[in-house]
């Protein structure tokens, strides 16, 4: 596959890149290079450099160092407008489109079409919005606005918009997020035609089992520095991981004795029309319980119903033997049901404060005697809690928003930790974090379960959701669909089971 | 490339102004003002001109004192203020013939009543707070010109009455210090103390920090937001008692530019519009510096109109700084 690629040269070449922020090195003198018709893995923990090389190469800094060639061309990047100029096309985590206008006017926005130099010509703007949509294989009326189509939708939009530019190298920052398996793999038939027309991707993603799919090359990035570059036929996940993270990884999943006691989470029949209908199951001490699901399963829905954060209309739920009254989350809370939302920066953390204040924020109601609180006990939970779970901040006072994704997952993990669940519902808990973090997040999550809680985890990373959970029930539009045991968890069965496709489950 | 190092340079000691500012704050400005002040007048560091300035910025202060808890708390300023201060006057006013003690309960309780709807409006039904109070104050300026036809409302000032011991409200000193400057003194303290060591104050702080994580923390989010409004309702009707004390009359339009002047005071005292930052000692640095500078101007011959183009300024000025300074860290999430 790579000789191939070499017959068609080189795209892109970049040679000792540096980028200086103040105080640290964020890329250091990194050689590049990437074949014209090849898809280019990029991978590497949170803070490996991978982001800001991309960066670079985006015309984001008008400061950095070392030489870029585009063809056999030597190039100044230095404004977003002239990388675009220059044939570079970028598509972000997160999606640059204007939600309340059309999908046409998103895709051609800067370059509308005009009649008589003024007037927006209507015909001809609907007529290069299909033939961009058509593209990516999409078949949508071009004026409907963004906000009434699907996140995976609006995901293919922006890669139509971007290839809308006709550009040479297109950057991919992890493309997948957001995206179920189905849909991941209509990207990827997409990547391919792309790659066939001698475009070059460059694909930057946490998941081996992306790379693996789609990359021909790979290059790993450690501390701003290139670690190697590989075809992907000469490398094994284990050796990309070990790259990564610059140490041998034996395994990734401890076997882990589980003690399970009695039932702790009793849920029956718990239905919100539309969202999920007639959910039961229960979930033991010392269990960790996966909940498996595409996106769009109702997961996610049922959890936050589950603990009264969003509306229920029929069922109800037992923590402990007793039922809960209210259907509020202050409710659950009193019977030490918590739930670890899904995405830390819009319902997870405080990002503008401190991380002690974060750590602490769900236990005040324990530390308030006839309404004052004592902050007495707050250094020693917070000191405990770094600790514990390896938690790397310069000090208690630093704010959140300042650290690496990885430690905020933690400090997230480690609010709901303080606050001694008993049942602790976690969505999606290592989400875009790195390897080492989500080792450090699934030993914490170990010991909740050793030491006799409850977890329930929704987990759409496959090998997270294996390796840990001890019973797996799964759910597909909106219903239970049945539920497997630790001896029949494997992740090409539970993948078969998301979607339905497992007759011999339960 | 040596223009732009040039202005990067400059952006550094903006910033690090910022940093300065945060440090000391307010009360270095203060302290520059008293400076300024001995200058501009023999008469200015008299011990009766500090303490009429106190005097002059004690409405301020107690409306401020409880307008910090919306502000805290994200949800900007409450625009009913005015509103607040003229119902409670008019109620306490309307309410003397039971008695002094049962007419301020009233006064004080007819503001809560506002205050109380806009905190459950905001907090249940997470309606815009500068919108939804701007309504509020214009339904309230309608409701009260139509209640009492457009009129003013006068208590029965005879010696011996209530009427009389109301206006003196204003008039008391407790020693050589008036009144409604001890009120404000506790307020700030009292308001210190909530904002600090009390669970509401810390559940305003995170859920002026984001909302919704504060809900997913298990936090009580309309009831926080519903106590932060009551807590300026508070304010605003002490103030307003005072203000109508010191009128002799209760009428519509008499907490007008509370509003505007009090979120100045709570924002250049160091609070951001944005939540969760800032705390009552700069509140009160803040309401300070306003009546020194109001003082200063008085002094320099600077008439009332300009005294309110120059409150204006530097509200702009202080609120785009602090806008300045979280795009610059790229925390611009508000």
């Amino acid at each position: 596959m790579v000789t191939d690629s070499d017959n068609f040269g080189v795209a892109l070449r970049m040679k000792g890149v540096s980028k200086r922020y103040t105080g640290t090195l964020a890329v250091d003198g990194v050689d590049f290079e990437a074949l014209v018709g090849e898809v280019h893995g990029l991978m590497g923990e949170n803070g490996a450099g991978k982001s800001t090389l991309m960066k670079i190469l985006a015309g984001s800094f008008n400061d950095y160092t070392g030489s870029i060639f585009i063809g056999q061309k030597k190039v100044a990047l230095h404004s977003p407008a002239v990388a675009k100029a220059h044939g570079i096309g970028m598509i972000y985590q997160e999606l640059s489109l204007a939600r309340p206008i059309s999908i046409a006017e998103n895709l051609l926005i800067g370059h509308l079409p005009a009649k008589h130099g003024f007037l927006l010509d209507r015909k001809a703007m609907i007529q290069r919005a299909y033939r961009l949509l058509d593209r990516v294989g999409l078949d949508l009326d071009p004026l409907r606005t963004v906000e009434e189509i699907s996140q995976h939708q609006a995901q293919l939009v922006e890669i139509a918009k971007v290839l809308g530019s006709n550009p040479c190298i297109l950057v991919m920052d992890e493309p997948t997020s957001a995206l179920s398996r189905e849909e991941v793999k209509r990207l990827f038939e997409i990547i391919r035609q792309l790659k066939k027309r001698g475009m070059t991707i460059i694909y930057i993603s946490h998941h081996l089992s992306e790379i693996f799919q789609i990359a021909d090359r790979v290059t790993v990035m450690r501390d701003g520095r290139r670690i190697g570059t590989k075809s992907i036929n000469e490398v094994t996940p284990a050796m990309l991981v070990q790259m990564m993270v610059g140490q041998t990884i034996d395994e990734f999943y401890v076997q882990r004795k589980s003690t399970i006691g009695e039932i702790a989470l009793n849920v029956r029949n718990l239905t919100r029309k539309g969202f999920f209908h007639d959910v039961s199951f229960q979930a033991r001490r010392g269990e960790i319980l996966g909940i498996a699901g595409l996106t769009g399963s109702g997961r996610t829905e049922m959890a936050r119903s589950m603990c009264g954060l969003a509306p229920v209309d029929g069922g109800m739920v037992e923590v402990a033997g007793r039922k809960l009254g209210r259907h509020s989350y202050g409710a659950a809370m009193e019977h030490g049901l918590f739930y670890l939302s899904e995405d830390r920066k819009i319902d997870g953390l405080f990002l503008r404060l401190p991380v002690k204040q974060n750590l602490v924020s769900a236990i005040i109601p324990r530390h308030t005697r006839c309404g004052i609180y004592s902050s007495r006990h707050e250094n020693a939970t917070t000191t405990e809690l770094i600790d514990r779970l390896d938690i790397i901040t310069s000090s208690a006072s630093t704010e959140v928003s300042n650290l690496s994704g990885g430690n905020q997952q933690r400090v997230l993990l480690g609010k709901w930790i303080a606050a001694d669940p008993t049942v602790l519902i976690l969505d999606e808990p290592s989400r875009g974090v790195d390897v080492r973090a989500k080792m450090r997040i699934h030993q914490a999550v170990m010991e909740l379960a050793g030491s006799g809680r409850t977890v329930v985890l929704i987990s759409s990373d496959l090998p997270e959701l294996v390796g840990l959970s001890d019973r797996v029930v799964v759910m597909c539009d909106g219903h239970l669909i049945g539920e497997m045991q630790k001896g029949q968890l494997s992740e090409e069965s539970v993948l078969l089971a998301m979607n339905g496709e497992l007759d011999e489950i339960r | 490339m040596e223009n732009w190092m040039k202005s990067g340079d400059g952006t550094k000691s903006l910033s690090r102004l910022a940093v300065i500012y945060d440090l000391v704050g307010i009360y270095l400005i203060g302290l520059l003002l008293l400076v300024v002040g001995v200058f501009v007048s023999d008469d200015f560091f008299t011990m009766t001109n500090l303490m009429s300035i106190l005097n002059a910025v004690a409405l301020l202060g107690i409306v401020s004192a409880g307008m910090a808890f919306v502000t805290y708390s994200g949800n900007m300023a409450d625009l009913s203020i005015p509103s607040i201060m003229a119902f409670s006057g008019i109620i306490s006013v309307a309410a003397l013939p039971l008695g002094l003690l049962p007419a301020l309960v009233l006064g004080i309780l007819a503001g809560m009543l506002i205050g109380a709807m806009n905190g459950f409006v905001v907090g249940r039904f997470n309606a815009n707070p500068i919108l939804w109070t701007l309504a509020v104050a214009f339904f309230m300026e309608g409701f009260m010109r139509f209640t009492w036809s457009n009129n003013q409302v006068y208590p029965d000032i005879e010696p011996g009455t209530s009427g009389a011991a109301f206006i003196d409200i204003f008039r008391m000193s407790i020693g050589p210090v008036p009144l409604i400057v001890v009120v404000m003194v506790i307020m700030f303290i009292a308001g210190h103390f909530v904002m600090m060591r009390t669970r509401f104050g810390i559940e305003s702080k995170l859920v002026g920090s984001s909302r919704a994580a504060a809900r997913t923390t298990g936090i009580n989010v309309p009831r926080v937001v519903l106590m932060d409004f009551l807590a300026a309702a508070f304010g605003a009707s002490i103030a307003g008692i005072f203000i109508t004390s010191m009128n002799k009359l209760g009428v519509f339009y008499l907490g007008k530019g509370y509003d505007f002047k009090s979120v100045t005071a709570v924002v250049i005292g160091g609070m951001m519009l944005s939540g969760g930052r800032g705390n009552m000692l700069g509140v009160f640095g803040g309401v300070l510096v306003i009546g020194l500078l109001a003082n200063i101007m008085t002094f320099t011959g600077i008439n009332m109109f300009q005294q309110n183009i120059v409150t204006g300024a530097i509200f702009i000025a202080v609120v785009g700084l602090h806008q300045y300074r979280l795009r610059k860290r790229g925390k611009d999430y508000a």
